[in-house]
């Protein structure tokens, strides 16, 4: 007891440096906050398994073609399925998927890249997806890399009811869960903006536990409602896509890769006698202005190509790639059209520009002419690293033979 | 006669070396390399082909060569090795530039185990001469071990099939021998390199350090001490000339200066290359670490998958410590009973760790198999050598077997190749343990005729029966 009280002013004294470092870093990361929207991901989940939930793969696949129709690569979207359609063996048209009787539009082409595929769409990869604590050996492209840039869309279609989504008719989401994914994603910086849009039956009730700012949701029908399908196929058998999914198509459709429609324009597009349910979309945590905000942000995907002759060299993230592109930017400026710049923050920096417009590196600019530190500027940047460690093999050879051929 | 006997004997060895060379890139041009890389007893995640052009490729986009856990080797293999794996010659074989590699890596290897083999063979002559024990020798047949010792490494089904599934076992098999020659004839700084390049590919052959001190402190195989003091006391006078040297500190502490030379430069090398990934520590963990915690369960012909795809997560680490130290506990005892025979116990190193290490190969094994054939005089009377013999046979033809059985028709399970796998396994431990016991029995040899020729019994030829 003695020692106890001996003790506490000494933990006093070492809980005050800590409390100073909490705050530091609060402070620190609370400026990091005014991050600018570099790239858009898309995690298109299906959950619903058997033959007679074909609406459900059709919903995810159309939206998948929306998708990749204004801009998203496949590297940037994670695409879960439950079940094979397309090769079922009820599947009267192998290999095609249609989400309308008239057949015109095949969704499954030959451009498809399944990430979780059947048995691999669980509850517990869809959370590990969100958050990215994965296993080490899980491939890349089944990661959601995103940053604190990212504006994410995240559609889920299959079998719901009140705060819940059925996984493969076997296991249930529930909205604590997604809202605890939500909230560590939002603690860990991997995403600006999210839009979560969900086609179930009473979808609204799934995102009523979401706190995290900057999430915008809209789901399908309310609380009490159920979602309906749109038609049914005769020839296919069995009902091809959703209301809900039919007209939010039947929006994009009309759009190209440029359009500045907003995003209240496309929520006011539902209406809720042709849905006959109400799609209720939740904005009281989305600060910005649903008619300043296109749909293109979370749909698709702007970029800005700059056309260079030179070698283009990848380099790694070390540089805040947003520092970088807010320079850019400044140095394209284009007033008409609405573009994005696009900085993929881990894999290339914008580093080559032969015209003279080149971006200051980080006070680099007022290098001394000395070759030792030109010598170690290169040496930072990593450009000459390859060539180095061949210099060093290539001189391990003599180091190796001109002893042993001396001792011999 | 002997003049002309040893001619036929050397041309006949290059017609033999010339055909397997042959062979192996006939076998290249077959289509995919007949599918040999992707047999679980070729490629191990450590020796895999595709998992170095994985490797390779993320580095190229600027991504750590080792995320995903894919590719679990050094950055120098990467760099070397790395731009092979891309490269297409149109109308050749898709890889048919590594093959190339591995086809080179065999044949040097073949070169140096001939010569080191010459190396041990004169060393050997040398001391039956110092022992006056030529006589008795120079009737029966011995082989020439050097030569042996090449043609089972190049002809050896194993060593071919790792040579054309592409994997990376030519080029470690390699850096162990270079080491061994190195050491074998007194070249320290060429020991102290092939050492440091073999513990840096793989991990296991740090332990071969101790055959390499004994070899550089003494010099090669050599009967114990005791039979010179036995052989020269017996004459009553202690010809000093005629004993072998002593033990000598030299060589070994330059052999220390230079392996600290040849560590600390491919480690800055490796720093540099994997700077902005990590460093030095992520390559311990994702290379050594990995081959420590056993972390890829695929199937292998070893025995720890089976094990530790059932063991429970709370004695994992107990496991891992017991399977390792299996290793290091036997070198000592053997390090103490053979230390005469440095050569021999780096051969008996080699098998046990290439039989008890987390994921062996086919490629391992044609070490050991090759080394074997150093010994081919004193494993003359080797007990179970046709069984031996046989038994590899069987197991190299019935584990695919097992594999096909168990993956693609799904008639039979796990325990079907595992089976195999452990058939293999005692195969191995039956081979050392008789390899020893042979050794052994051949000293106890010697020593009688040491002491029977003292006592001046006719029965001084070399009788073919063992005790």
């Amino acid at each position: 007891m003695e020692t106890f009280n001996n003790s506490k002013p000494v933990l006093v004294l070492l809980l005050l440096p800590c409390l100073l470092l909490y705050s530091l870093i609060s402070f620190n990361s609370s400026s990091v906050e005014a991050a600018m929207h570099t790239n858009n991901w898309a995690v298109l989940v299906c959950t619903s398994r058997f033959w007679f939930n074909y609406r459900h793969m059709a919903n995810t696949l159309s939206l998948y073609r929306t998708v990749k129709r204004l801009g998203i690569p496949d590297e940037r979207i994670i695409l879960m399925l439950a079940d094979d359609m397309a090769c079922n063996t009820r599947n009267k048209y192998p290999a095609q998927v249609f989400n309308n009787e008239n057949h015109r539009l095949n969704l499954y082409g030959d451009n498809v890249e399944v990430d979780y595929r059947g048995y691999e769409v669980t509850v517990e990869n869809f959370l590990r997806v969100l958050t990215g604590r994965h296993e080490t050996a899980v491939p890349r492209s089944k990661r959601l890399l995103s940053d604190e840039g990212s504006h994410i869309l995240l559609y889920m279609t299959g079998h719901g009811g009140d705060e819940f989504l059925k996984f493969q008719d076997s296991e249930e989401l529930q909205s604590h869960d997604l809202a605890d994914a939500v909230k560590q994603m939002k603690e860990k910086h991997r995403f600006k903006e999210l839009l979560i849009m969900v086609d179930t039956c009473q979808a609204a009730t799934l995102f009523n536990q979401l706190q995290s700012p900057g999430v915008l949701a809209i789901g399908s029908s309310m609380k009490g409602e159920n979602s309906y399908s749109h038609h049914l196929d005769s020839d296919v058998g069995v009902s091809v896509v959703d209301r809900f999914t039919y007209y939010t198509l039947a929006f994009f459709e009309r759009l190209n890769i440029y359009d500045n429609a907003s995003l209240s324009s496309l929520f006011s597009s539902y209406n809720p006698s042709w849905l006959m349910s109400t799609a209720y979309y939740r904005k009281d945590l989305y600060k910005r202005n649903l008619e300043e905000v296109p749909v293109t942000n979370f749909f698709g995907s702007v970029m800005e190509t700059i056309h260079t002759d030179a070698a283009y060299k990848a380099l790694s993230r070390r540089n805040s790639g947003r520092f970088e592109a807010q320079m850019s930017l400044d140095s394209v400026h284009h007033a008409e059209r609405r573009t994005l710049m696009k900085v993929n923050d881990q894999e290339e920096t914008h580093d080559v520009n032969p015209e003279g417009n080149k971006q200051p590196l980080q006070g680099e600019e007022g290098a001394s002419k000395c070759p030792w530190s030109t010598f170690c500027n290169k040496f930072r940047k990593g450009e000459n690293v390859d060539s180095l460690v061949n210099y060093g093999l290539v001189t391990m050879i003599p180091l190796l033979v001109i002893p042993t051929w001396l001792v011999r | 006669m002997e003049k002309l006997k040893k001619k036929i004997g050397s041309i006949s060895f290059w017609k033999w070396v010339i055909a397997s060379v042959i062979f192996r890139l006939i076998l290249i041009y077959f289509p995919q390399n007949l599918n040999l890389s992707s047999r679980p007893e070729v490629s191990t995640p450590l020796t895999s082909f595709r998992r170095l052009a994985e490797g390779y490729w993320l580095k190229q986009s600027s991504m750590s060569p080792y995320a995903g856990s894919m590719y679990h080797g050094s950055p120098l293999l990467l760099l070397l090795l790395g731009p092979l794996t891309v490269k297409r010659i149109e109308g050749q074989p898709n890889h048919i530039l590594y093959s190339l590699v591995s086809v080179i890596a065999d044949l040097v290897s073949a070169m140096l185990i001939r010569a080191t083999g010459q190396n041990l063979q004169l060393a050997y002559l040398r001391t039956l001469g110092s022992l006056d024990l030529v006589k008795q020798i120079e009737g029966s047949e011995i082989h020439p071990s050097g030569d042996v010792a090449a043609l089972i490494y190049l002809c050896n089904p194993f060593t071919i099939v790792a040579c054309v599934g592409l994997s990376t076992s030519p080029i470690e098999n390699m850096a162990v021998i270079l080491c061994l020659y190195g050491a074998c004839s007194r070249l320290i700084p060429l020991a102290a390199f092939g050492w440091v390049i073999a513990t840096h590919l793989s991990l296991y052959p740090a332990i071969l350090i101790i055959p390499v001190i004994f070899l550089l402190g003494r010099g090669p195989d050599a009967p114990p001490w005791k039979l010179f003091l036995q052989r020269h006391q017996q004459n009553g006078m202690l010809n000093q000339s005629k004993l072998p040297p002593g033990f000598s500190w030299g060589p070994i502490i330059r052999f220390a200066f230079w392996s600290l030379v040849w560590s600390v430069y491919v480690l800055v090398l490796c720093g540099i290359s994997l700077k902005q990934f990590g460093g030095l520590w992520e390559m311990f963990k994702s290379t050594y670490g990995f081959i420590l915690t056993v972390e890829d369960l695929s199937p292998n012909i070893g025995v720890l998958w089976y094990f530790f795809a059932e063991v429970f997560e709370f004695f994992r680490s107990f496991f891992l410590i017991v399977f390792h130290v299996n290793i290091l506990f036997m070198i000592l005892p053997l390090a103490i009973r053979l230390h005469h025979r440095p050569c021999y116990l780096a051969f008996v190193y080699v098998a046990i760790f290439s039989m008890l290490k987390s994921y062996p190969s086919v490629g391992d094994s044609a070490l050991y198999l090759g080394l074997l054939g150093w010994f081919v005089n004193e494993f003359s009377d080797m007990q179970f050598s046709l069984f031996l013999f046989c038994g590899y046979v069987g197991v190299s033809l019935l584990s695919p077997v097992m594999h096909n059985l168990w993956i693609w028709r799904g008639t039979g399970n796990a325990n079907f190749y595992f089976a195999t796998a452990m058939v293999y396994a005692c195969l191995q431990i039956v081979l050392v343990v008789e390899g020893v016991s042979a050794m052994l029995n051949h000293e106890r040899k010697l020593r009688r005729l040491i002491t029977g020729k003292t006592q001046d019994s006719k029965s001084g030829l070399l009788s073919d029966s063992s005790p």
